[in-house]
């Protein structure tokens, strides 16, 4: 039998007033592509760099005067474990299928342009693998996309 | 002096104890825990959550480490920058070496056999990043 993914999660209990420690911790848990539980609860597959990660926003919680907790855990059931991360592979997918549709608009651009958007699309694309735990097919689609835009670039005069 | 970390030294903790031995003590011991009530009380912990010198307001530890010794050397906050984007990666810092040492600290933590074998390799690394810093610092150009 398939050992169950373990998760991370992340419980905390932020102060409503004032918002830029909310806003942040949703920025950062945006990047490190937490999955929502519910209300002040977060998941993420367990590694040593998820584990830490959500480690440290959970210092910053308690920082701004929040409560927090660090606990690890396994789906009860197959069925919902594979529900939050279809949740995440989609939620993935869209950020992939948004770049694939830059690289594709950037297409008749001047060489200059096209050169600025390669880099850019690359770094975006890096930045999104990062947090891609559950690789969905769009990965690999947007990978081809900006490739073939920085192919384009290189043999343009 | 002794100094307590977490076990499996990443960038910002590898960068930490080549810090500390360079430009804070030179004598210092590492000891390795995996769970912080296993500190010892007479070793100063870093990198580890609710110590001092840890990550703070957004910091790393490297970074906290610069302003609770103020080391105002400004190679040492260019490669904070660097350690910052490959520990964090919250894009705060436009740091395009962020990924490649990444990678390599990863490479080598996979290599090593413990973490003081990891912090004898990434040692010499650092000292090459400072002095490459340094020299891309005062030209105002990477150095050939």
């Amino acid at each position: 039998m398939r050992r169950r993914q373990q998760w991370v999660f992340l419980a905390y209990r932020l102060p409503r007033d004032p918002s830029t420690p909310r806003i942040t911790l949703w920025r950062k848990l945006r990047r490190l592509g937490a999955a929502q539980v519910l209300d002040g609860l977060v998941a993420l597959p367990l590694d040593s760099r998820t584990r830490e990660q959500l480690e440290w926003l959970a210092d910053e919680v308690e920082e701004a005067g929040g409560l927090a907790s660090i606990w690890i855990a396994e789906s009860a059931s197959a069925a919902q474990e594979h529900a939050l991360a279809s949740r995440m592979a989609e939620a993935i997918a869209g950020e992939y299928a948004v770049l694939i549709d830059e690289a594709e608009k950037v297409r008749g651009a001047t060489s200059a342009e096209r050169r600025r958007a390669v880099r850019r699309l690359r770094r975006q694309l890096q930045s999104i693998t990062r947090r891609d735990y559950f690789p969905p097919p769009e990965r690999e689609a947007a990978r081809r996309a900006v490739e073939a835009l920085a192919q384009e670039v290189a043999v343009a005069p | 002096m002794r100094w307590a970390t977490r076990r499996h030294c990443h960038v910002d903790r590898a960068a930490c104890a080549w810090l500390i031995r360079r430009f804070i003590d030179p004598e210092a011991e590492f000891i390795f825990v995996d769970d912080p009530d296993e500190l010892p009380d007479d070793a100063t912990p870093f990198d580890m959550r609710g110590v001092e010198l840890s990550h703070h307001g957004g910091d790393c530890s490297f970074e906290t480490f610069l302003k609770s010794y103020e080391l105002d050397d400004r190679v040492l906050w260019d490669i904070a920058r660097i350690v910052h984007e490959a520990d964090v990666a919250d894009e705060r810092y436009d740091a395009p070496e962020a990924p490649g040492l990444d990678a390599l600290m990863r490479g080598l933590s996979l290599v090593s056999e413990d973490d003081e074998a990891m912090l004898a390799v990434s040692g010499p690394l650092f000292d090459g990043l400072y002095e490459y810093r340094r020299r891309a610092l005062l030209l105002g150009r990477e150095p050939a």
